[in-house]
């Protein structure tokens, strides 16, 4: 399988290229937005020497690509640079919001995974009966409905009509494990779509395998219908549900924006969007890196995979 | 299990029928595609249902599985005598093979049921050993590092195989083998007729189902003739090739008969294409590709009919396919009148592409399937010579009507003809560009023996109305490459042989020709 060994070498040096390209366009685009991390931070007093103090302080004053030249030099001693809204070192600032993001992804694929094949592989057996009529228009319907509206509706109907769960992660700090009620809503919403999504591919994948004359070939010759359906149909329905998959944990561990905003939860997301409004370069490089990194990562383990499963396709770079 | 089979075989030279179909009917839509056929299955011998494609043989052979078509309607009997399962090796043998599991998968399945018996830690080595002993009954060698491999990593002959040892795995007491020659070359077709009466000396019943009338010569002991769903003629293979009662038995088997003889001769003329040092190659990964094909010079003349002739993947159609500007990874030179024309087909001018017409194997799939085949037809000449669309109708309908397709057959959509009638259409379609050369690819595989013979007198008649056309036919079936002037035999992509017609068949010179030609023999040799 020497092919397959340069395959991995050949994306793995391809999605460093890329993550690279993503760092100098996102450093491109903070610097080409008008103020900076100085006029944050100067924040009600825009005094001009003020400013143009704070700026010699934080060596903003020096060109562009002196700045990233330093930032470049220290990513390769793995030191990713110290924020400029607060001094702290960026890594902190991942490793903090890192926990409860990883959490909530976690817990969304250990219910989305079972959730989604076995609905799927329900739908495809009841193909066009009761069953399969009611799940696949629920899934069409909920995946219709934004995150952003469902989180508010849920919030409204469970937390503040029934009163059952708390509305948000307020207080909570960064101990979630602690309170897995605070969960709950977030990750339903979180689970919404993804779901429905797969829901739908296993099942369109799962009609094609179980009509296919190998299916009939192992059902003629006596093998069980459990058997079957879960190892000899399901696994060439898998593929595209594998590169579905490995999308959706890209989406939930690179920042899921809207919920972590929508519930106050103190992850990636929260910690882009901070970083975002006061400037802080540093960090919002760092979370570029670390997500093109982590996209980099998902998608050539769902290529490798895919192909694992498709083996007559081979590989493509 | 399958030494019980082998005893059960041995012990059952009584006769007694193993299972038997009387009077089926099968019916969908309220057309009978299968009407009172019966059939007997006895032990160890070869039971052939033979008929042209279409007439039913698949529908009766899936009914002995207790299988039919969906929204039939089923009426007869099916009595299935023996204990046991039956074995089923459909026509492509590939597609009952799961892509996503290496081959040892079902095959484990399949043994798995037989371990039960056994304690647990021991079933798992006693399942591995019933798999490696039924590939080894099926003639696969290297059977462990085989198991381990995904059935697009074997050969067609491979797969064939894998499928006939889960047959045997099964301990079935008859197999249903769906024309199992069909499309192979002569070497191949040996090999299988030799396999299955392996299969027979066990004492396995053999259903075949074949429009290959060599092979069903080889081995049948049993023949029912089929047309249109009714069985026209049965009783024992002796008696029916010696004295066919029926008619259509009599077309059917001198269709088969027949050895077509070349026609004409051809002129010392100035060649219309030469092929100089072309050296073909596969972009697989490698470095530079592999090298599939090596013609150092190969000359077609005016009014030439040559055929290229080898096994498959020997490199037929890749060389096809450089004429035709399909195969752009080649080196040296293809001349068109002393011209040489460009790698691409995007690069060649209107009348180049005119000039070199490609018919392709599967005619099904070279046409559209929303639009009439005369719409498809007419545009060759308007795209290719620029005619306008009434006459480009006009000439396209006298084209097809002269093929043998009338006007209301070639103002239907491709999914209402057959595979015969649809291989015509492309050629009609072909010739409406008015080429010099036309390179015909396997055309007349796939095809049952009578409209084969339709489509290669068709081909006949090509050559002898149409001067100064030049054939290409590319194919692995003697019988077709008899109708050309000349042979190039491809081995390994290498021309091993070329020469006029004649002189080939009668007196091959290479080893590998000499082993195609007699691997083809035996079977016309054997005619009573």
């Amino acid at each position: 399988m020497s092919g397959l060994r340069s395959f991995v070498a050949r994306r793995l040096i391809l999605g460093a290229v890329q993550t690279a390209a993503v760092v100098l366009l996102v450093f491109a685009l903070t610097e080409a937005l008008p103020g900076d991390a100085a006029v944050a931070l100067a924040g009600d007093q825009p005094d001009p020497a003020r400013v143009a103090a704070i700026r010699e302080a934080m060596h903003l004053d020096r060109p562009a690509h002196e700045r990233l030249a330093d930032w470049a030099a220290g990513l390769l001693h793995g030191d990713l640079g110290t924020s400029l809204a607060s001094g702290r070192p960026v890594v902190r600032y991942l490793a903090d919001g890192f926990g409860p993001t990883l959490l909530l992804a976690a817990l969304t694929v250990a219910l989305l995974v079972p959730a989604g094949f076995g609905l799927g592989v329900l739908a495809a057996r009841r193909e066009g009966g009761p069953v399969d009529r009611l799940i696949s228009s629920v899934t069409l319907a909920v995946y219709a409905v934004p995150e952003f509206a469902l989180g508010v509706l849920l919030v409204t109907v469970f937390a503040l009509r029934l009163g059952w769960l708390p509305p948000t992660a307020v207080g909570y700090g960064t101990d979630l494990p602690g309170h897995p009620a605070v969960l709950v809503l977030p990750v339903l919403v979180l689970l919404a779509r993804p779901v429905c999504s797969l829901v739908r591919l296993v099942r369109a994948g799962m009609i094609d395998a179980l009509a296919s004359p190998y299916v009939a070939q192992a059902r003629r010759y006596g093998v069980s219908g459990a058997r079957v359906r879960y190892t000899h149909a399901l696994p060439g329905a898998l593929a595209p549900a594998v590169q579905q998959l490995a999308r959706t944990v890209d989406w939930l561990l690179c920042g899921v924006i809207v919920v972590e905003a929508l519930y106050v939860i103190p992850g990636l997301g929260t910690v882009l969007l901070n970083a975002v409004a006061e400037r802080d370069v540093p960090v919002v490089q760092g979370l570029a890196v670390v997500f093109g990194v982590l996209t980099v990562v998902l998608t050539l383990a769902a290529d490798l995979v895919a192909h694992r499963l498709a083996p007559r396709a081979g590989v493509a770079a | 299990m399958t030494h019980e089979s082998g005893t059960a075989g041995r012990t059952g030279t009584t006769a007694a029928p193993v299972a038997e179909i009387r009077e089926l009917r099968v019916e969908v839509d309220g057309r009978a595609i299968v009407d009172g056929v019966s059939l007997t299955v006895v032990p160890g011998k070869v039971t052939a249902l033979v008929g042209a494609s279409g007439s039913g043989k698949t529908t009766t052979g899936l009914a002995l599985l207790g299988e039919h078509p969906p929204g039939a309607r089923v009426s007869g009997e099916i009595r299935r005598t023996a204990e046991g399962p039956i074995g089923y090796i459909p026509q492509h043998p590939a597609a009952v093979l799961n892509p996503a599991r290496r081959i040892s998968a079902l095959l484990t399945d399949i043994a798995r049921t037989q371990v039960r018996h056994l304690p647990r830690g021991r079933r798992r080595a006693a399942a591995r050993d019933r798999v490696l002993t039924a590939l080894a009954e099926a003639q696969l060698p290297d059977a462990e590092s085989l198991l381990r491999r995904y059935p697009h990593q074997l050969s067609g002959g491979q797969q064939q195989r894998v499928v006939l040892a889960q047959a045997l795995l099964l301990g079935a007491r008859v197999i249903v083998a769906d024309e199992p020659t069909t499309g192979q070359d002569a070497l191949t077709k040996s090999r299988i007729v030799d396999q299955l009466r392996a299969v027979t000396a066990r004492g396995i019943a053999v259903v075949l189902l074949s429009h290959d009338l060599e092979a069903v010569r080889a081995l049948a002991d049993e023949v029912v003739v089929l047309r249109a769903g009714r069985v026209v003629e049965s009783g024992p293979a002796q008696r029916l090739w010696a004295a066919p009662r029926h008619e259509w038995t009599r077309r059917l088997l001198d269709a088969g008969r027949d050895l077509t003889a070349p026609v004409g001769a051809t002129g010392g003329t100035r060649p219309v294409l030469r092929i100089r040092d072309l050296t073909a190659r596969h972009r697989d990964g490698a470095r530079g590709g592999t090298v599939v094909l090596r013609a150092p010079a190969l000359d077609l003349h005016p009014g030439e009919c040559l055929a290229v002739v080898g096994r498959s993947g020997s490199g037929k159609t890749t060389l096809a396919r450089c004429l035709a500007g399909l195969h752009r990874d080649h080196d040296g030179e293809v001349l068109l009148d002393g011209v040489p024309l460009p790698r691409s087909l995007r690069h060649r001018g209107r009348a180049q592409l005119a000039a070199v017409q490609y018919v392709f194997q599967d005619a099904r799939a070279a046409f559209d399937h929303h639009r009439p085949v005369l719409h498809q037809v007419a545009r060759t000449a308007i795209r290719l010579r620029g005619a306008a669309p009434g006459p480009a109708t006009r000439e396209a309908l006298t084209t097809l009507a002269r093929l043998g397709l009338p006007e209301d057959l070639a103002g239907r959509r491709p999914g209402q003809l057959s595979g015969g009638e649809l291989q015509r259409a492309a050629l009609a379609r072909a010739l409406l560009a008015r080429p010099r050369v036309l390179l015909c690819d396997e055309i007349t595989s796939g095809l049952d023996t009578v409209t084969r013979r339709g489509l290669l007198d068709v081909l006949r008649a090509l050559l002898r109305d149409r001067g100064d056309l030049s054939l290409v036919l590319i194919t692995h079936d003697l019988d077709v490459a008899a109708l050309a002037h000349r042979i190039a035999v491809l081995d390994g992509g290498d021309v091993v042989e070329q020469g006029p017609a004649r002189r080939i068949l009668a007196a091959p010179d290479h080893p590998f020709t000499v082993a195609l030609t007699q691997a083809a023999r035996p079977q016309t040799g054997a005619v009573p």
